[in-house]
């Protein structure tokens, strides 16, 4: 008290600067020219390269690496239920499933034992889509074993893992309705943004991960932890979708290409 | 002990042939094979709106009006008459369950064996009892496909002489498709050892017997130690199935015979080797042409 | 079209971690060159014929800045004439991770089609990406990278076909390594100065040039006049050990030495520090944030009362400083002392272009120059310009570059002039800007989310709206009025109940989620009244058209319809989208006089009698309640309708008709607050006013306790009564008075989002939910509330952000943020024109209370005019009166006489235009006379121009 006072200071002035804009500090996800982080643009794939086949002892087997995402996945099966009896139907085959990461496979190397939550809910989610695509009527009384393991992890893990394994199921030589091809999709500034990796899931995206049968359309699995508004679920359902069936062309020719050498080994 | 490292090398591009690229026979789970209805469906298709589409990777076939898809590689579908070698894993009344790399385990009743001696009388509830000591769990057998259950299971039987409990030898698990169907599956091969090539992947090799002993009856195992010599032409002959199952090539007696006597130049040891194992399957295949042209 | 390639970064956190990322290389990232025939292109940027007339090069030319020249030369990058550049991504992202507000400046000039930025994505070019090479640091590699990129294009346009124009480009760099070696792989490399320089046909914008590091050393001495900014990372450290604190710097207004940092603790531990003396605020400026060190307790000190002003000629004398800052020490009572602090470092640069005006420098050729900011809580700075006799006695805005720890002022650069000073425009044009209101014409963009003319209501629009054309609808405002967005209608219905509908005009209709127009309007957040000028939030063809509900014209709107008996309860509430079609625009004296009128009958009166009625009676349970009625003065100039000078001044007056459109609006606002809160307990945007902390109230009791008057401050309902029977004999104005003064004890009003807040109280209309619905025109809230509202209804459909409750609480910052702002720009427009309006009307005496005590002087409010002006009693120059105050009263006794609060005196007003930058009007007193204070009542003289006053 006691200052002059000028005729125009009336009360506290307070200015507080207002940033609109959400996240400044972040990474930019999407520039302007339409590049991603890595350069990629919006509806791009990440490079997908596979192989069938790599393990002699199981019944099917396959290697996947999309971008750096690496997976291993092995069938074993159908063959006789193995433990507990009692989960046996007698009008279709079991599918178990397995999901388990190498701890060199993030970049802080960590034990990851056996059985933890994410890793569960990644297996039954990966059951449940395998169900939707494996013939498993043909097998009564049988139990189908699928093994997926993330050698390296950069993003877009359960996609990655479901592409592997339909690689492995077909190896295996088990009847199934079409591929079941997979694909995760974020939305950034009103762009959906195919296959994210790590940096653009960690960037705080609502990102949606969807399991196709691409033939028919049929969706096996879709998965959402983010909130999203329901405007924006649509275009993102379709834009998962058109990528799933770019996914489903790489892996196609992975097959034909996988078929033809072996029938040419086969001495034919 | 010296181990063998070697630096990942790149994959070897099959050549494919020009002809290869558009073989119309290939399928792939979800190809429409047809949409004509006058087919029959088979093994490895569905209908789906109407049209017969393949569900395995793998080849068409068409007999009449059946078609059907046979995938590359496969769990074992037996047939009856087939020769399977299989792993007991459960000891059951009256029954035995036998691993035979089937989609479900196969049954070895009580009734279809012979018993020790080659008696022939009804199975008496003594003989229950005594299963175990006929076969027990983790015991390899040979038998063959009685007839197949209407679940897919195949139920087994030992009632000859050839059939029944085996001893020493080594087991090698390949892919049933390499296996090629033969008159017979038994073979004593010339370079000193016999071999058991069960339709359902599973090859046997052991030492062949010194004498043709009638009375064992399937159940008399030979617990004599065996030879250091029978023992190399045993571990050569599974690398050389190793190396034929590698490169996809079809076993049967001649095409494991060629094989061993290509391979005999190299150490036992060295036939797994990539390059080696190259150069024996192509000798054996040189040599299977030969003899059919 | 995609090649991978892996690298590896090693970051910190805790240990060593490898972090893989994929980078792809591309070979479909075009050059963007109207030239280019190799390119597969769609559209390009860079133009065929990119002439700029240079001394250095002669030929057409494309402009490759590095990453420092756009960080210190962006306002020379804005300049309309610099065209044609490329910006490669390089450069892109390391300006965004240096600076945000530059980055965005850029991301603005890159989007304008007119200046031909073309944003080259080098990273992920097959030909233009490089690795970095073992012991080459990131700086080094980003300089390798653009000169990869630019030897690049110099090829790239080479060898393409139409190489007639001999286009090149040119690399600007103020790095000499960089450019040495740029030099020598053969590319064309200027510095950033020279290049600029060497424009002849435009030398203005050398002005706009930073000043750099390197020419620092000759513009000052070498003496160090400051000490060190501590780095970053040993502030942080400092502020995690807790010897340092982190806050906002204030300067003062009054002393150019002293300033204080806000330091937001948690919940009430927030605290201020004080800082005096040039050596301890330690080059901050206003509004920076920076860390402070607290000296020791026995070195702390009380905030000074003198008001010093840094003027006069550049000072490099600092004896003369060093008196001044003595000046500041003496005499601190123990108790009054302070935490005392210096600054130790800054944490970031609140920075931006200040306007002001130019202090000549007094050597005649010099180049340099001292400016003076409008605000004076900037210090002054010093920039370099020859167009120094252009601007003098102009308004020009200027920015900083930097503040070097050997000189004096910081250094700074002319960015553009706003014309000159105590032009009307001009100085509109600095209050606008100084106050951030954005206030350039509407874009293309913009204006293309308009709706084409001639627009009408469709068929389409009719069936999802209800139809109200037939009812007696009318609006009531204030005299000129355009924007009309409310009008009423009231009917009686068949079972003797009343229908009242308040119509709101349907901008959400128009203004659709996420586009241009909706998202300008969301930053401009309001429209600015100023005197004789509107900033529209909207633009015209909606504010003043077709949202505005002009009678006898079909208008959509958004209806709230109430039943309510004649003892004014609601029985129901509905809302709905409707058309309708208004009867008559009314001003408010045209309203209460067909109220008045009994003869006249038509529907519009009778409507109008009704809601009246009602309105009477609302009002009524409203005070019950506990509403207050505060009072502030407003004045209104009559503006000649040719010069646009002001000609009168009188205060607003009201009417019976201003309370009853007030009411209905207040009750649709609370009826709508409720709906919208029922729908979205989580984002509903609503408006609230906290009840002020007791000790704000202290100055209304200790003034109304002068006057032998009891307040009552425990609520609102005790506030509102005891100001009611607060009355003084044969002082009607006394009620008034007190009035204002609870008014200045009131906290702001706040739009908030529901989810983020629990407390919804409005203090003021005792209401327990309030939101703003009823001016969509004019204020963003509205349109959100309508928005909401009509999801809620059913009538439209949400979007995300409408649903996000931090977007909604980021949103209403903002427009707290600009209401506020506004409300400031609209005071500084009212000063302004009473000050032209006393320019034109010389010396006058006039009558006036006694608002405010303090030490050395009293304020006076005259409420004629509703001006208040400040009487001082002692002056710089010369030795005052014996002041005698005292703080309980609180009185000022001055020789012999003693003021109170509410005491009546005569002052004589007139205009201080001494100073051309703070121009103000002057009071002093003529009655009581106390002799050696008081001033003889001079002549009425109304077109006196200078009259020299004794003070």
């Amino acid at each position: 008290m006691g200052n002059v006072v000028q005729s125009e200071a009336r009360g506290a002035v307070r200015f507080s600067s207002v940033e609109v804009c959400g996240n400044m500090a972040g990474l930019e996800l999407l520039s302007d020219q339409g590049y991603r982080l890595d350069g990629r643009k919006a509806t791009e794939l990440r490079k997908v390269q596979a192989r069938m086949g790599v393990f002699a002892q199981a019944d099917g087997s396959a290697y996947l690496e999309q971008g750096n995402t690496k997976a291993l996945a092995v069938v074993y099966g159908p063959h006789e239920m193995r433990g507990s009896r009692s989960r046996t139907r007698h009008d279709q085959a079991v599918i178990n499933c397995q999901y388990s990461m190498a701890t060199f496979s993030t970049a802080e190397r960590k034990r990851r034992p056996h059985g933890d939550r994410k890793s569960t809910e990644m297996s039954l989610h990966l059951k449940q889509t395998f169900e939707a695509a494996v013939m498993t009527q043909l097998y009564p009384r049988s139990q189908i074993d699928i093994y997926v393991k993330i050698l390296q992890s950069d993003g877009g893990n359960y996609s990655v893992c479901v592409n592997a394994a339909t690689l492995a199921v077909i190896d295996a030589g088990i009847p199934m309705r079409d591929y079941v091809c997979a694909c995760t999709v974020g939305f950034v500034d009103e762009t959906p943004l195919a296959d994210l990796c790590y940096a653009e899931e960690s960037g705080g995206v609502s990102s949606l991960a969807l399991a196709l049968l691409p033939r028919g359309g049929q969706i096996a699995l879709l998965q959402m932890d983010a909130r999203l508004h329901q405007d924006h679920l649509e275009t993102l359902i379709e834009a998962a979708m058109t990528a799933c069936k770019g996914v489903s062309k790489v892996l196609d020719e992975v097959v034909r290409q996988h078929l033809q050498e072996s029938s040419v080994l086969s001495g034919e | 002990m010296a181990a063998d490292m070697r630096l990942p090398s790149i994959r070897k591009a099959v050549s494919l042939l020009d002809s290869a690229f558009d073989r119309k026979d290939l399928v792939v789970p979800g190809d429409v094979i047809t949409s004509d209805t006058g087919f029959m469906r088979g093994h490895g298709t569905y209908v789906d709106e109407e049209k017969l589409t393949a569900s395995v990777a793998g080849e068409v076939q068409r007999v009449d009006k059946l078609i059907c898809v046979r995938p590359l590689k496969t769990r074992f579908n037996g047939e009856v008459g087939d020769v399977i070698v299989g792993r007991i894993t459960e000891v059951q009344q009256k029954r035995w369950k036998v691993e035979t790399n089937s989609r479900l385990d196969s049954v070895l009743l009580l009734s279809a064996v012979n018993l020790p001696g080659g008696e022939l009388r009804r199975r008496s509830a003594e003989d229950e009892l005594t299963m175990r000591e006929y076969l027990q769990e983790g015991d390899l057998i040979s038998a063959e496909v009685q007839s197949v259950f209407s679940d897919g299971a195949l139920s087994l039987h030992t009632r000859s002489l050839k059939y029944g409990k085996l001893g020493q030898g080594v087991l090698v698990q390949l892919s049933p498709s390499l296996i090629k169907r033969q008159k017979t599956h038994f073979h004593n091969l010339p370079c000193g050892a016999s071999i058991i090539l069960g339709n359902n992947g599973f090859v046997w090799l052991y030492p062949t017997p010194g004498q043709q002993d009638e009375e064992a009856g399937g159940f008399y195992t030979s617990l004599e130690p065996v030879s250091l010599a029978d023992r190399e032409v045993i571990s050569r002959l599974r690398n050389c199935l190793l190396a034929l199952a590698a490169h996809k090539v079809l076993l049967y007696d001649t095409s494991v015979l060629y094989c061993y006597e290509s391979s005999v130049q190299h150490q036992v040891k060295d036939i797994l080797k990539p390059e080696v194992m190259e150069e024996i399957v192509m000798l054996t295949q040189q040599k299977l042409l030969e003899q059919e042209g | 079209m995609l090649k991978s390639k892996t690298f590896v970064k090693k970051t910190r956190s805790g240990g060593v971690m490898k972090i893989v990322r994929e980078h792809y290389l591309r070979d479909d990232i075009w050059c963007g060159s109207e030239v280019c025939t190799e390119c597969k292109q769609e559209s390009t940027v860079l133009q065929r014929d990119a002439c700029l007339e240079s001394s250095l090069c002669s030929y057409p030319h494309y402009l490759i800045p590095d990453t420092n020249v756009v960080l210190h030369q962006i306002d020379v990058l804005e300049d309309p004439v610099i065209r044609n550049v490329i910006i490669l991504q390089t450069v892109l992202q390391e300006v965004r991770h240096r600076s945000a507000p530059i980055y965005k400046r850029l991301k603005d000039i890159i989007h304008e089609k007119e200046k031909h930025f073309y944003t080259f994505t080098n990273e992920h070019h097959r030909e233009t990406f490089i690795e970095r090479e073992p012991g080459e640091s990131a700086n080094d590699r980003n300089d390798r990278a653009i000169r990869v990129a630019s030897k690049w294009y110099s090829q790239h346009l080479k060898t393409s076909k139409s190489d007639a124009e001999g286009l090149k480009v040119v690399l600007l760099t103020n790095d000499s390594g960089n450019k040495q070696k740029a030099e020598e792989s053969g590319l064309l490399v200027y510095k950033c100065e020279e290049y600029i320089k060497s424009l002849i046909a435009n030398p203005e914008l050398v002005d706009r040039l930073a000043l750099s590091n390197d020419d620092k050393n000759e513009i000052t001495a070498s003496k160090v006049l400051f000490p060190e900014h501590l780095p970053l990372s040993r502030i942080q450290a400092g502020i995690k050990s807790g010897s340092f604190l982190q806050g906002t710097f204030r300067a003062s207004r009054d002393n150019y030495l002293e300033a204080t940092v806000f330091v937001q603790g948690e919940g009430e531990d927030s605290k201020e520090v004080l800082l005096q003396g040039l050596q301890n605020l330690n080059r901050a400026v206003h509004q920076d944030v920076v860390a402070v060190q607290l000296l020791p307790r026995n070195e702390w000190v009380a905030p000074s009362s003198v008001v010093l002003q840094d003027e006069g000629a550049a000072k490099d004398d600092e004896a003369e400083e060093e008196e001044e800052e003595k000046a500041l020490r003496i005499s601190a009572a123990e108790a009054a002392r302070k935490p005392t602090g210096k600054v130790v470092g800054i944490i970031k640069r609140s920075w931006r272009p200040f306007c002001g005006m130019l202090n000549l420098s007094q050597i005649k050729e010099s180049t340099r120059h001292l400016f003076t900011p409008a605000d004076r809580r900037i210090p002054r700075i010093r920039i370099e310009t020859r167009q120094a006799a252009t601007l003098a006695g102009q308004r020009i805005m200027v920015a900083i570059d930097g503040w070097p720890k050997n000189s004096r002022y910081p250094n700074g650069h002319f960015v553009r002039s706003l014309g000159s000073a105590g032009e009307k425009d001009t100085e509109q044009e600095v209050l606008l800007l100084e106050h951030d209101v954005p206030h350039q014409a509407f874009s293309q963009a913009v204006l293309s989310f308009l709706p084409k003319m001639p627009w009408g209501i469709t068929p389409e629009d009719m069936v999802r709206r209800e139809d109200l054309r037939q009812l007696t609808v009318c609006s009531v405002d204030p005299p000129g009025c355009t924007d009309i967005d409310d009008a009423l209608h009231c009917r009686e219905l068949d079972n003797g109940n009343l229908e009242v509908g308040v119509h709101i005009a349907d901008v959400s209709h128009f203004i659709r989620p996420g586009n241009a127009l909706d998202k300008e309007a969301a930053n401009r957040g309001t429209t600015v009244y100023l005197c004789g000028k509107r900033i529209d939030m909207v633009p015209e063809l909606l504010s003043s058209n077709l949202c505005s509900l002009r009678s006898n014209v079909e208008r959509l709107a958004f209806s709230c319809i109430w039943e309510i008996n004649h003892q004014a309860e609601i029985l129901k509430t509905r809302f709905t989208k409707s058309v309708i079609n208004s009867k008559a625009s009314l001003t408010y004296a045209e309203a209460q006089m067909r109220i008045d009128d009994t003869s006249k009958n038509d529907d519009i009166t009778k409507s109008l009698r009704g809601l009246n009625k009602l309105a009477k009676i609302l009002k009524r349970r409203r005070i019950e309640k506990g509403a207050l009625t505060l009072s502030s003065l407003e004045v209104r100039f009559h503006i000649d309708s040719e010069t646009h000078d002001p000609i009168d001044l009188q205060t607003k007056e009201l009417m019976e008709t201003n309370s009853m459109v007030e009411e209905f609006m207040l009750l649709a606002n609370i009826s709508v607050a409720q709906k919208i809160y029922d729908e979205f307990p989580d984002c509903a945007m609503l408006r609230k006013h906290p009840a002020p902390p007791p000790s704000n109230y202290d100055i209304l009791l200790k003034a109304a306790k002068s006057k032998e008057v009891n307040i009552h401050t425990d609520s609102a309902k005790a506030l509102a009564d005891s100001l009611d029977v607060a009355k003084v004999d044969g002082f009607p104005y006394f009620n008034t008075l007190l009035r204002i003064l609870a008014t200045r004890c009131m906290m702001q009003a706040v739009y908030f989002c529901s989810g983020m807040d629990s407390d919804f109280h409005h203090y003021g209309l005792a209401s327990p939910i309030y939101t703003h619905f009823t001016s969509p025109i004019r204020r963003y809230a509205d349109i959100i509330v309508h928005r909401l509202l009509a999801v809620a209804i059913g009538a439209d459909s949400t979007y995300p952000d409408l649903m996000d409750k931090h977007k909604q609480s980021a949103l209403s910052n903002n427009l707290n943020y600009r209401h506020k702002m506004s409300q400031y720009a609209q005071r500084a427009s009212v000063a302004f024109h009473t000050q032209l309006f006393f320019k034109s009307r010389g010396i006058l005496n006039e009558e006036g209370f006694v608002l405010f005590v303090r030490k050395n002087a009293i304020i006076v409010l005259i409420p004629k005019f509703g001006l208040e002006g400040t009487v001082f009693f002692d002056s710089k120059d010369k030795a005052g009166p014996n002041l005698v105050f005292d703080e309980e009263g609180p009185t000022l006794t001055i020789e012999q006489h003693t003021f109170h609060i509410f005491d009546k005196v005569k002052v004589t007003i007139s205009l201080d235009d001494s100073n051309i930058q703070h121009q103000k009007i002057r009071m002093a007193l003529i009655d009581p006379v106390i002799p050696g204070v008081s001033v003889a009542v001079p002549e009425i003289e109304p077109q006196a121009k200078k009259p020299k006053l004794d003070r």
